[in-house]
Protein backbone atom coordinates (compact mmCIF):
# COMPACT_ATOMS: atom_id res chain seq x y z
CA UNK A 1 0.00 0.00 0.00
CA UNK A 2 1.49 3.68 -1.03
CA UNK A 3 2.41 5.93 1.95
CA UNK A 4 -0.09 8.66 1.39
CA UNK A 5 1.88 11.93 0.16
CA UNK A 6 2.14 15.17 2.23
CA UNK A 7 1.79 18.48 0.52
CA UNK A 8 -0.29 19.78 -2.50
CA UNK A 9 -1.85 17.85 -4.84
CA UNK A 10 -0.46 17.40 -8.68
CA UNK A 11 -2.34 19.74 -10.89
CA UNK A 12 -5.11 21.87 -9.84
CA UNK A 13 -6.68 19.75 -7.31
CA UNK A 14 -7.20 16.14 -5.63
CA UNK A 15 -9.65 14.96 -8.71
CA UNK A 16 -7.25 16.48 -11.39
CA UNK A 17 -4.32 14.82 -9.47
CA UNK A 18 -6.25 11.50 -9.87
CA UNK A 19 -6.71 12.22 -13.42
CA UNK A 20 -3.24 12.41 -13.85
CA UNK A 21 -1.99 9.59 -12.61
CA UNK A 22 -4.23 7.57 -14.25
CA UNK A 23 -3.27 8.84 -18.02
CA UNK A 24 0.54 8.96 -16.75
CA UNK A 25 -0.27 5.33 -15.54
CA UNK A 26 -2.26 4.36 -18.93
CA UNK A 27 0.55 5.97 -20.94
CA UNK A 28 3.26 4.00 -19.25
CA UNK A 29 1.50 0.71 -19.68
CA UNK A 30 1.26 1.25 -23.12
CA UNK A 31 4.71 2.42 -23.72
CA UNK A 32 6.40 1.04 -21.39
CA UNK A 33 8.75 3.73 -20.78
CA UNK A 34 7.52 7.30 -20.14
CA UNK A 35 9.39 10.62 -19.77
CA UNK A 36 7.49 13.34 -17.31
CA UNK A 37 9.12 15.62 -14.42
CA UNK A 38 10.45 13.97 -11.57
CA UNK A 39 8.21 14.86 -9.28
CA UNK A 40 4.99 13.22 -11.50
CA UNK A 41 7.09 10.39 -12.25
CA UNK A 42 8.01 9.91 -8.20
CA UNK A 43 4.25 10.19 -7.34
CA UNK A 44 3.22 7.82 -10.51
CA UNK A 45 5.87 5.11 -9.02
CA UNK A 46 3.70 3.58 -6.17
CA UNK A 47 0.27 4.21 -7.75
CA UNK A 48 1.66 1.76 -10.96
CA UNK A 49 3.21 -0.38 -8.94
CA UNK A 50 -0.57 -0.62 -6.65
CA UNK A 51 -2.15 -1.40 -10.16
CA UNK A 52 0.59 -4.39 -11.48
CA UNK A 53 0.05 -6.00 -7.88
CA UNK A 54 -3.57 -5.86 -8.51
CA UNK A 55 -2.89 -6.91 -12.26
CA UNK A 56 -0.56 -9.97 -10.99
CA UNK A 57 -3.18 -11.05 -8.76
CA UNK A 58 -5.25 -11.54 -11.87
CA UNK A 59 -9.04 -12.52 -11.25
CA UNK A 60 -11.99 -10.39 -11.88
CA UNK A 61 -12.62 -8.11 -8.93
CA UNK A 62 -8.50 -6.83 -8.91
CA UNK A 63 -9.65 -6.61 -13.28
CA UNK A 64 -12.62 -4.52 -12.37
CA UNK A 65 -10.45 -2.61 -9.49
CA UNK A 66 -7.94 -1.63 -12.25
CA UNK A 67 -10.90 -0.62 -14.43
CA UNK A 68 -11.89 1.73 -12.26
CA UNK A 69 -8.79 3.77 -12.04
CA UNK A 70 -8.06 3.34 -16.02
CA UNK A 71 -10.97 3.26 -17.45
CA UNK A 72 -9.29 2.41 -20.94
CA UNK A 73 -9.77 -1.72 -21.73
CA UNK A 74 -7.56 -2.31 -24.39
CA UNK A 75 -4.48 -0.80 -21.45
CA UNK A 76 -6.07 -3.32 -18.80
CA UNK A 77 -6.45 -6.05 -20.97
CA UNK A 78 -2.32 -5.41 -21.93
CA UNK A 79 -1.34 -4.62 -18.29
CA UNK A 80 -2.96 -8.42 -17.26
CA UNK A 81 -2.22 -10.28 -20.46
CA UNK A 82 1.39 -8.97 -21.16
CA UNK A 83 2.56 -6.98 -18.75
CA UNK A 84 1.48 -8.64 -15.47
CA UNK A 85 3.44 -12.61 -16.84
CA UNK A 86 6.66 -10.80 -17.01
CA UNK A 87 6.64 -9.03 -13.84
CA UNK A 88 5.15 -12.05 -11.82
CA UNK A 89 8.64 -13.34 -10.33
CA UNK A 90 9.27 -9.72 -9.05
CA UNK A 91 8.89 -9.39 -5.39
CA UNK A 92 7.84 -5.48 -5.60
CA UNK A 93 10.03 -2.77 -7.93
CA UNK A 94 8.52 -3.24 -10.83
CA UNK A 95 9.36 0.52 -11.63
CA UNK A 96 13.23 1.98 -12.40
CA UNK A 97 13.05 6.26 -12.51
CA UNK A 98 16.04 7.57 -14.11
CA UNK A 99 16.62 11.59 -13.80
CA UNK A 100 17.42 12.72 -17.48
CA UNK A 101 17.98 16.46 -17.59
CA UNK A 102 16.32 19.37 -17.79
CA UNK A 103 13.18 20.97 -19.43
CA UNK A 104 13.83 23.26 -21.97
CA UNK A 105 11.23 26.16 -21.39
CA UNK A 106 10.44 25.78 -17.43
CA UNK A 107 14.30 24.27 -16.33
CA UNK A 108 12.10 21.47 -14.58
CA UNK A 109 13.92 18.48 -13.97
CA UNK A 110 13.05 15.25 -16.06
CA UNK A 111 12.96 11.70 -15.53
CA UNK A 112 12.02 9.01 -17.18
CA UNK A 113 10.33 6.30 -15.75
CA UNK A 114 9.83 2.35 -17.19
CA UNK A 115 8.92 -0.60 -16.53
CA UNK A 116 11.07 -3.46 -15.41
CA UNK A 117 10.38 -6.15 -17.57
CA UNK A 118 14.03 -8.58 -17.71
CA UNK A 119 13.95 -11.13 -15.77
CA UNK A 120 14.88 -11.29 -12.04
CA UNK A 121 18.61 -11.90 -11.55
CA UNK A 122 19.27 -12.44 -7.81
CA UNK A 123 22.26 -10.28 -6.57
CA UNK A 124 25.22 -12.53 -5.19
CA UNK A 125 25.78 -9.72 -2.18
CA UNK A 126 22.45 -11.14 -0.72
CA UNK A 127 23.58 -14.65 -1.23
CA UNK A 128 26.52 -13.81 1.03
CA UNK A 129 24.81 -12.91 3.61
CA UNK A 130 22.64 -15.83 3.46
CA UNK A 131 25.82 -18.08 3.33
CA UNK A 132 27.06 -15.93 6.46
CA UNK A 133 23.73 -16.49 8.63
CA UNK A 134 24.15 -20.52 7.28
CA UNK A 135 27.17 -20.74 8.51
CA UNK A 136 26.48 -19.42 12.07
CA UNK A 137 23.22 -20.82 12.86
CA UNK A 138 24.51 -24.35 12.31
CA UNK A 139 27.31 -24.27 14.64
CA UNK A 140 25.07 -22.49 17.67
CA UNK A 141 22.55 -25.32 16.96
CA UNK A 142 24.67 -28.10 16.88
CA UNK A 143 26.27 -27.14 20.33
CA UNK A 144 23.03 -28.21 22.43
CA UNK A 145 21.39 -31.40 19.77
CA UNK A 146 25.51 -32.60 19.80
CA UNK A 147 23.84 -36.34 20.15
CA UNK A 148 22.12 -35.47 16.74
CA UNK A 149 24.80 -33.93 15.21
CA UNK A 150 26.53 -37.02 13.32
CA UNK A 151 23.33 -37.81 12.12
CA UNK A 152 22.69 -34.40 11.02
CA UNK A 153 26.50 -33.91 9.61
CA UNK A 154 26.27 -36.81 7.38
CA UNK A 155 23.46 -35.26 4.85
CA UNK A 156 25.44 -32.18 5.40
CA UNK A 157 28.12 -33.64 4.21
CA UNK A 158 26.41 -34.66 1.30
CA UNK A 159 25.10 -31.21 0.78
CA UNK A 160 28.72 -29.87 0.62
CA UNK A 161 30.02 -30.85 -2.76
CA UNK A 162 27.23 -29.27 -3.96
CA UNK A 163 27.56 -25.97 -3.07
CA UNK A 164 30.60 -25.38 -5.09
CA UNK A 165 28.44 -26.76 -8.21
CA UNK A 166 24.81 -25.04 -7.61
CA UNK A 167 25.10 -22.41 -5.43
CA UNK A 168 21.46 -20.95 -5.34
CA UNK A 169 19.70 -24.06 -4.49
CA UNK A 170 21.45 -25.33 -1.71
CA UNK A 171 21.63 -22.23 -0.31
CA UNK A 172 18.25 -21.82 -0.18
CA UNK A 173 17.79 -25.47 1.26
CA UNK A 174 20.48 -24.52 4.45
CA UNK A 175 18.48 -21.10 4.95
CA UNK A 176 15.76 -22.92 5.10
CA UNK A 177 16.96 -25.03 8.79
CA UNK A 178 18.46 -21.78 9.69
CA UNK A 179 15.26 -19.81 9.26
CA UNK A 180 13.54 -22.77 10.74
CA UNK A 181 16.04 -22.69 14.11
CA UNK A 182 15.12 -19.44 14.68
CA UNK A 183 11.76 -19.46 14.55
CA UNK A 184 12.09 -22.76 16.85
CA UNK A 185 14.55 -20.36 19.22
CA UNK A 186 11.61 -17.60 18.79
CA UNK A 187 8.54 -19.83 19.59
CA UNK A 188 9.84 -21.04 22.91
CA UNK A 189 10.66 -17.39 23.94
CA UNK A 190 6.87 -16.52 22.97
CA UNK A 191 5.20 -19.45 24.96
CA UNK A 192 7.96 -18.70 27.94
CA UNK A 193 5.66 -15.02 27.85
CA UNK A 194 2.66 -16.40 27.38
CA UNK A 195 3.34 -18.72 30.72
CA UNK A 196 4.70 -15.61 32.48
CA UNK A 197 1.91 -13.65 31.91
CA UNK B 1 -6.09 49.16 -6.26
CA UNK B 2 -3.47 49.22 -3.42
CA UNK B 3 -0.76 51.75 -4.32
CA UNK B 4 3.15 52.35 -2.56
CA UNK B 5 3.09 55.65 -0.59
CA UNK B 6 6.30 55.66 -1.05
CA UNK B 7 9.36 55.46 -3.72
CA UNK B 8 11.29 52.29 -2.51
CA UNK B 9 14.84 53.95 -1.92
CA UNK B 10 17.91 52.63 -3.36
CA UNK B 11 19.06 51.13 -0.32
CA UNK B 12 16.30 48.87 0.06
CA UNK B 13 16.22 48.23 -3.51
CA UNK B 14 20.44 47.00 -3.54
CA UNK B 15 19.74 45.02 -0.51
CA UNK B 16 17.26 42.97 -1.47
CA UNK B 17 18.83 42.06 -4.69
CA UNK B 18 22.50 41.22 -3.11
CA UNK B 19 20.68 38.34 -1.41
CA UNK B 20 20.29 37.03 -5.60
CA UNK B 21 23.38 34.45 -5.37
CA UNK B 22 24.02 32.07 -7.91
CA UNK B 23 25.17 28.85 -6.81
CA UNK B 24 27.83 26.91 -8.48
CA UNK B 25 26.15 23.08 -9.22
CA UNK B 26 27.55 19.89 -7.45
CA UNK B 27 29.31 17.95 -9.34
CA UNK B 28 31.10 14.59 -9.69
CA UNK B 29 34.45 14.00 -11.32
CA UNK B 30 34.70 10.79 -13.10
CA UNK B 31 37.24 9.86 -15.58
CA UNK B 32 35.91 8.31 -19.03
CA UNK B 33 38.50 6.68 -21.85
CA UNK B 34 41.71 8.72 -19.90
CA UNK B 35 39.42 11.84 -20.10
CA UNK B 36 38.39 13.62 -16.63
CA UNK B 37 34.69 14.88 -17.17
CA UNK B 38 32.42 16.36 -14.24
CA UNK B 39 28.84 15.45 -14.69
CA UNK B 40 25.40 15.84 -12.60
CA UNK B 41 25.54 13.03 -9.81
CA UNK B 42 22.44 10.84 -10.45
CA UNK B 43 21.34 12.50 -13.86
CA UNK B 44 21.66 10.26 -17.56
CA UNK B 45 24.24 11.62 -19.72
CA UNK B 46 24.18 12.08 -23.53
CA UNK B 47 26.38 10.13 -25.42
CA UNK B 48 27.78 11.53 -28.59
CA UNK B 49 29.38 10.49 -31.49
CA UNK B 50 32.67 11.72 -32.72
CA UNK B 51 31.37 14.45 -34.47
CA UNK B 52 29.84 15.48 -31.05
CA UNK B 53 26.25 14.65 -32.59
CA UNK B 54 23.97 13.61 -29.66
CA UNK B 55 22.83 10.18 -29.73
CA UNK B 56 21.25 8.94 -26.54
CA UNK B 57 20.85 8.93 -23.04
CA UNK B 58 22.79 6.64 -20.93
CA UNK B 59 22.80 5.83 -16.99
CA UNK B 60 25.03 3.35 -15.52
CA UNK B 61 25.48 1.55 -19.15
CA UNK B 62 21.92 0.98 -19.64
CA UNK B 63 20.56 3.29 -22.55
CA UNK B 64 17.72 5.30 -20.59
CA UNK B 65 15.97 7.26 -23.57
CA UNK B 66 16.24 8.93 -27.08
CA UNK B 67 17.70 12.26 -27.32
Amino acid sequence: MPKPTKGPRLGGGPAHERLLLANLAAALFTHKSIQTTETKAKRLRPFAERLITFAKRGDLHSRRRVLAVIPDKDVVYELFSEIAPLVAEREGGYTRITKTGFRKGDNAPMAVIELVLEPVSKKPASSKKSAARADVKPATADAPAAEEAPAAEAPAADEQPETTEVEVPVEAEESAPAEDAESGAEAPAESDEDAAK
Amino acid sequence: MAVPKRKQSRSNTRSRRSQWKAEAPKLVKTTENGKTVYRLPHRANVVEDSAGTPLYLEYKGRKVADV
